[in-house]
């Protein structure tokens, strides 16, 4: 039975710590940048700060973790893509991007509306001897492609095999665990199979307080977000009020 | 036979067309592109098989417990231990990079003396010199340990002095020595049973205390509800963090947190809202209003607020007396919910700024970067990581110490925490000979010092006698259950944690007998509990590249 | 005209006037460095990686791809010229035909090196045409880009064996003359490809549904901005035509071509411009009121950031369009040459703005309800290397005038009236 594998980010749990965004990071083998800036850094996983716009004790502040949506429908990026470097896991609902056939055209980032997609605008660097920290199960990239959010599926691929290896055609969800829902102190992450009835994820996207970016423009994500709070709901589709990401520099 | 230009026109178009029936071009064209992807300049992973090991994090005083992957004996990705009842599996954003840190370009791989390199045998002979000549002063960022145990007996044994640099958490709660008579390190907050919690701008969901902890706690009873729980309400002059995801949020102007606590305690007092026998502040209402920026009535509105669902506990950065008088007016000292004792007698250290007029300081890898002593003394100062700036964190010597994951060493109870823990932390990654840690350092100087190996060993005996508490390694089990103290400490050196058992009941008695003079004190943000020089490489996707996070929130250098 | 040593005269066309060795030379000179800084630029740009522009993850495309899409639309010239007379049979066409084709061959191929520098694996430029994904639009744009290409190729060849040393060469004479015959089938290929990259290139935009401001609903398969772009495209291609020739006619000092020509090629482009504003204005229309409101997008949210107000849809639709079109067709401006080309000029930069807008604005647009509205502006390297393109542009133009016989036929190449 195929799988659509998702997630439910519950945004009044999500403190903006950040670990998340270091442990993605670290599981996906992606380069410090120090040369980079807020808009050519590497973050497959990003989190916005994002404030109400008010001023003194009106003023709050939520924090959105964005990654790619593993968009369902007309996914943009795969439709767009001149050499099929994208493509949609019918096994598990993962969008795979193949950053080895990716030629750098960079038309699935314009296509991209969650800016989900990262481009390596560098090399990938490591200082001297930081090399031998590299994740072993997860391939480096060269300059000049794209990458973004794959579901940590190194870990999917480790989860298939150890299953197999004990004979059994199904994993353990347990063994499948992204990084950032690992990391998350607050467990405002929550992943799961959303095909399956039975599993926590699933129920959670279909609580009343769930919701999904940009869902009119029909792409069918399956992040979900959840929160009580009306101004945060307000922030899923555009144009909803001065609602404004901090940015200094 | 003649060959015209005809045939030459034939052969070629005949050779052309023939190729690219071969596999040759395509072979080519895809030679090409397995080049493009395997550019001899792109670092590889090591391939080799992972093995998961458990040590705890050595960054800072928490000691979070830390899984391990290892790949060819290198750590190639860490994560938490979620079975660990107080970090819950978490770690903070720095942790999770931690594992790069030893290749750091900033890591200190040779001694220096001044700008210049050197040796440890001419760092050595400095030393006994010092030692010969006058009193040396021992400052340990991280007091508790094993190695704090060899400082004290090294500089008990030679004149000299030892002194420890609390973390933030531990200093708030120096207030209660004078009122309790018990020293701060013995004390910890019980907010598994807390219902309200005041923080003046303590940030409690980001990097107080055990990272996992009161993240864990908030999010189960707090986090997104309309009556929560757990009420955290967050005095702050800014929206943080932690007042972004506040019950509630008390904006006052910044330094006036001694203000606020006074007026609070008065209200409670006068409306007879509280029953502790104290006496009632001079502070008014008005004068709270004017320096705060609260009107009175968000001041009265607020006091009785948070004695509406007790119990309640106020949390302070610094040891400002008035928040802790408002503790005691609260019932909050000693009780259920509150600030209790953990009940081991800890010894109490002074502080840095009472190191004298000594011959020399040496300073531990765990003391945070900014701190540079005043005294005319050589300084001896061990870093896994030196600072940007040239004059090297004020010191003579710079030693190149243990960096991350790279030397035994134990993890006494973190500060904040309710009950007494304790666990081990083996070394997971070989350190190169040219590091040395100052415990090693000093037991090499003095060779009748108890060891770090023998400090650890001793004390797993004394948790093995006590039969108390529990162990968290691979399975759970009560140390009475136990059989015997190699069992017991061969978990420990493999990354199991022991929690000793909740004591909080234990009488701390606290008495006040004048109520503090509310002074309006400089802005106190917490600082932060990483004192290194260098930051987590992996950290730049936080503050370099995204807004999340501004630099200065965690560089010292 | 004296003779000096450095000469070359056996290679220009006997009894064709061209001006001294060496101040042609001098001609180049400035060019040629302009061309030489683009190569540096480039060079960059090929050994450090696109951090070299100030394109981000924001602003996945730049002024490259605004400038590509603006020349290859300007250089559709090329194939609606040749597709007029050939195919339309609209003979008085014929003397800016090998003008055309030079200026689309410059185009293309500039537009194909920018390309090469503007991917981030150049060396995998060749799995488009090994894996193609048959529902975007960007790998028919490369296929048919890179056949028009080599098609332009073709086209120019005759031309370039017509040089009178290269005459001399009977195979190449043979070549030459078959070539010759093939250039009718040439033109209707060439205006098949073109028609569907025009199109495919305005598809680009007009099928990103994650961007209500480009996004347009079609007919079939293709978005509005496919048939807009290839109206804009043969509306301007003409106009582009008068423009270069006006400005050789400048530099060369000497009539070229007749008159009438320019009101011609002005009327045709008038009038397709008026059919584009007018298709433009009902997808305007259409796109603001029903398709962008549809998935939450208010028409005002498109315009509120300054720079891109109001004021650039009026510019580009009525001012770079309407009038442009007006003063083209208007039978009283016909012989007034100035006009003309000033009309012509607003035309080209009406649909570069078109380009522009597309491109850019479609970036700095907030998708995301806390977006913010961004700017970019690109580096020297991005600069130069287009300078390049140009600088590389009017080099091979003047190579082509000065060796071979753009203008009228084989021996000299004055306009002649009557001819």
């Amino acid at each position: 039975m195929s799988a659509r594998y998702g997630m439910v980010i519950d945004l009044d749990r999500c403190t903006g710590c950040g670990a998340c965004m270091v442990a993605c990071a670290a599981e996906n083998n992606v380069p410090p940048l120090p040369q980079a800036t807020p808009r050519t850094g590497l973050t497959p996983l990003l989190v916005r700060k994002v404030s109400n716009g008010m001023e003194g004790g009106a003023q709050r502040e939520v924090f959105i973790p964005i990654m790619c949506m593993h968009c369902e429908h007309e996914t943009p990026c795969v439709s767009v893509c001149p050499q099929q470097a994208v493509e949609v896991d019918k096994a598990t609902g993962i969008v795979m991007q193949m950053p080895q056939r990716c030629l750098g055209c960079r038309y699935c980032m314009t296509a991209c509306p969650y800016h989900a997609r990262y481009f390596n605008w560098w090399d990938p660097q490591w200082p001297a001897g930081m090399e031998k920290s590299l994740n072993p199960g997860v391939a480096v990239r060269m300059r000049g492609v794209v990458e973004k959010c794959n579901l940590c599926h190194a870990r999917l691929h480790a989860a298939e095999e150890k299953a197999a290896a004990s004979g059994r055609r199904e994993i353990d969800p347990a063994d499948y665990i992204p990084a950032c829902v690992e990391a998350c102190p607050t467990a405002a992450i929550r992943f799961g199979n959303l095909a399956d009835g039975k599993d926590p994820a699933s129920h959670e996207a279909h609580s009343p307080d769930a919701f999904r970016l940009l869902a009119r423009l029909g792409t069918e994500p399956k992040i979900y977000y959840k929160s009580k709070e009306a101004w945060v709901k307000a922030l899923a589709e555009p144009g909803s009020g001065p609602a404004w990401e901090d940015q200094h520099g | 036979m003649k060959v015209t230009r005809r045939d030459l026109l034939l052969w070629g178009t005949g050779a052309a067309a023939g190729l690219v029936l071969t596999p040759v071009p395509w072979k080519l064209l895809g030679d090409v592109s397995i080049w493009s992807q395997n550019w001899p300049w792109i670092p590889q992973p090591t391939h080799a098989p992972v093995e998961v090991k458990r040590s705890s994090c050595t960054l800072c005083p928490k000691g979070c417990p830390m899984r391990v992957r290892l790949a060819a004996g290198w750590p190639v990705g860490v994560a938490g231990v979620p079975s660990h009842p107080l970090s819950r599996g978490a770690l903070c954003p720095l942790g999770f990079g931690a594992h790069q840190l030893n290749w750091h370009p900033q890591r200190l791989r040779t001694v220096l003396h001044g700008e210049k390199s050197s040796s440890w045998n001419e760092a050595r002979i400095a030393f006994a010199k010092a030692l010969r000549e006058g009193p040396i002063a021992i400052v340990d960022g991280y007091p508790g340990r094993a190695a704090s145990l060899v400082f004290d007996s090294f500089a008990q044994k030679q004149g000299g002095s030892y002194h420890v640099v609390p973390s933030p958490e531990i200093r708030a709660l120096a207030p209660y020595q004078a009122l309790g008579g018990v020293p701060a390190v013995d004390l910890g907050y019980d907010l598994e049973n807390a219902r309200t919690v005041l923080s003046f701008g303590a940030p409690l969901l980001d990097g107080w205390g055990i990272p996992g902890r009161f993240n864990h706690l908030w999010a189960e009873r707090a986090a997104g509800a309309a009556d929560p729980q757990l009420r955290l309400i967050q005095v702050e002059d800014s929206l943080s963090r932690t007042a972004a995801r506040a019950w509630q949020w008390a904006p006052i102007r910044a330094g006036a947190e001694a203000a606020l606590a006074t007026a609070m305690a008065r209200v409670l007092l006068e409306e007879g809202r509280v029953s502790a026998r104290v006496p009632i502040p001079a502070l008014t209402l008005a004068e709270a209003e004017q320096q705060t920026g609260l009107s009175t009535d968000a001041i009265r509105g607020l006091a009785r607020t948070i004695v509406a669902r007790p119990p309640v506990v106020a949390i302070a950065t610094d040891d400002n007396p008035s928040i802790a008088a408002l503790n005691v007016a609260l019932g909050a000292v000693g009780t259920r919910g509150g600030i209790v004792r953990r009940g081991k007698k800890a010894k109490s250290y002074p502080g840095i700024d009472t190191i004298g007029s000594v011959r020399a300081v040496l300073i531990d890898s765990t003391v945070p970067w900014d701190f540079t002593p005043s005294a005319n003394a050589e300084v001896f100062r061990f870093a896994a990581w030196n600072g940007a700036s040239s004059r090297a964190g004020g010191a003579d010597w710079l030693l190149p110490a243990p960096g991350f994951l790279e030397e035994l060493t134990d993890v006494p109870t973190p500060p904040t925490s309710a009950v007494e823990t304790y666990a081990v932390a083996p070394s997971l990654v070989k350190a190169t000979p040219e590091v040395q840690s100052a415990a090693q350092l000093l037991c090499g100087t003095d060779t009748d010092l108890a060891t770090v190996e023998k400090t650890i060993h001793a004390r797993c005996e004394d948790l093995f006698q006590a039969r108390a508490g529990t162990l968290y390694g691979d399975a759970t089990m009560p140390v009475a259950q136990v059989v015997s103290v190699e069992k017991l400490e061969e978990q420990l050196r493999s990354g199991a944690a022991w929690i000793g058992e909740d004591v909080s009941s234990e009488r701390l008695r606290c008495e006040l007998k004048n109520w503090p003079t509310a002074v309006d004190s400089p802005s106190s943000r917490q600082e932060t509990t990483w004192g290194g020089p260098a930051l987590p490489p992996l950290a730049s996707k936080l503050y370099q590249e995204s807004n999340l996070r501004e630099a200065s929130e965690w560089r010292k250098a | 005209m004296a003779s000096s040593v450095l000469t070359d005269s056996r290679w220009i066309a006997r009894g064709a006037l061209r001006t001294a060795a060496p101040r042609f030379l001098l001609w180049l000179a400035p060019w040629a460095a302009v061309l030489a800084v683009g190569i540096y630029a480039a060079g960059l740009c090929l050994y450090h990686g696109l951090n070299q522009t100030h394109m981000d993850n924001r602003f996945a495309f730049g002024l490259w791809i605004f400038l590509d899409l603006g020349i290859i639309a300007l250089g559709a010239g090329a194939f609606f010229t040749g597709f007029l007379v050939y195919i339309l049979k609209r003979v008085e066409l014929k003397p800016v035909l090998n003008t055309a084709v030079v200026v689309g061959l410059i185009c293309y191929s500039g537009a194909m090196a920018i390309l090469m520098i503007d991917v981030g694996q150049p060396l995998r430029a060749w799995f488009t045409f090994w894996y193609p994904n048959a529902q975007s639009m960007l790998t028919e744009v490369t296929f048919c880009i890179s056949c028009y290409l080599v098609v332009l190729i073709f086209e120019y060849v005759p031309l370039l064996l017509r040089n009178r040393q290269l005459r001399r060469v009977p195979s190449f004479l043979v070549f030459e003359h078959q070539l010759h015959k093939l250039v009718p089938v040439l033109a209707a290929v060439g205006a098949l490809l073109s028609f569907f990259h025009q199109g495919s290139l305005g598809g680009l935009y007009g099928v990103l549904r994650g961007r209500p401001f480009a996004f347009r609903e079609g007919f079939l398969i293709w978005p509005s901005t496919f048939f807009l772009f290839i109206l804009s495209a043969i509306a301007s291609g003409p106009s582009f035509l008068m423009l270069v020739t006006a400005a050789v006619e400048k530099v060369t000092g000497r009539r070229l071509v007749s008159p009438q020509l320019y009101s011609r090629l002005g009327f045709i482009s008038g009038v397709l411009l008026a059919v584009y504003v007018a298709a433009k204005c009902l997808d305007t229309l259409l796109w603001l009121n029903v398709t962008s409101r549809s998935v939450g997008f208010a028409p005002w949210q498109f315009y509120s950031h300054r720079p891109f107000g109001t004021p650039v849809l009026f510019v580009e639709i009525v001012i770079l369009g309407l009038l442009p079109a007006f003063l083209l067709t208007y039978r009283r401006f016909a012989m007034r040459r100035g006009l003309l080309l000033g009309a012509a000029a607003m035309a080209c930069a009406g649909v570069l703005l078109n380009r522009f807008v597309l491109t850019i604005q479609t970036l700095a647009l907030p998708t995301l309800g806390f977006d913010r509205f961004l700017l970019y502006s690109p580096s020297w390297q991005e600069v130069a290397s287009f300078a390049g393109v140009i600088g590389y542009g009017v080099i091979i133009y003047s190579l082509s005038y000065r060796y071979l016989p753009l203008f009228g036929q084989a021996k000299g190449n004055t306009y002649v009236p009557g001819n």
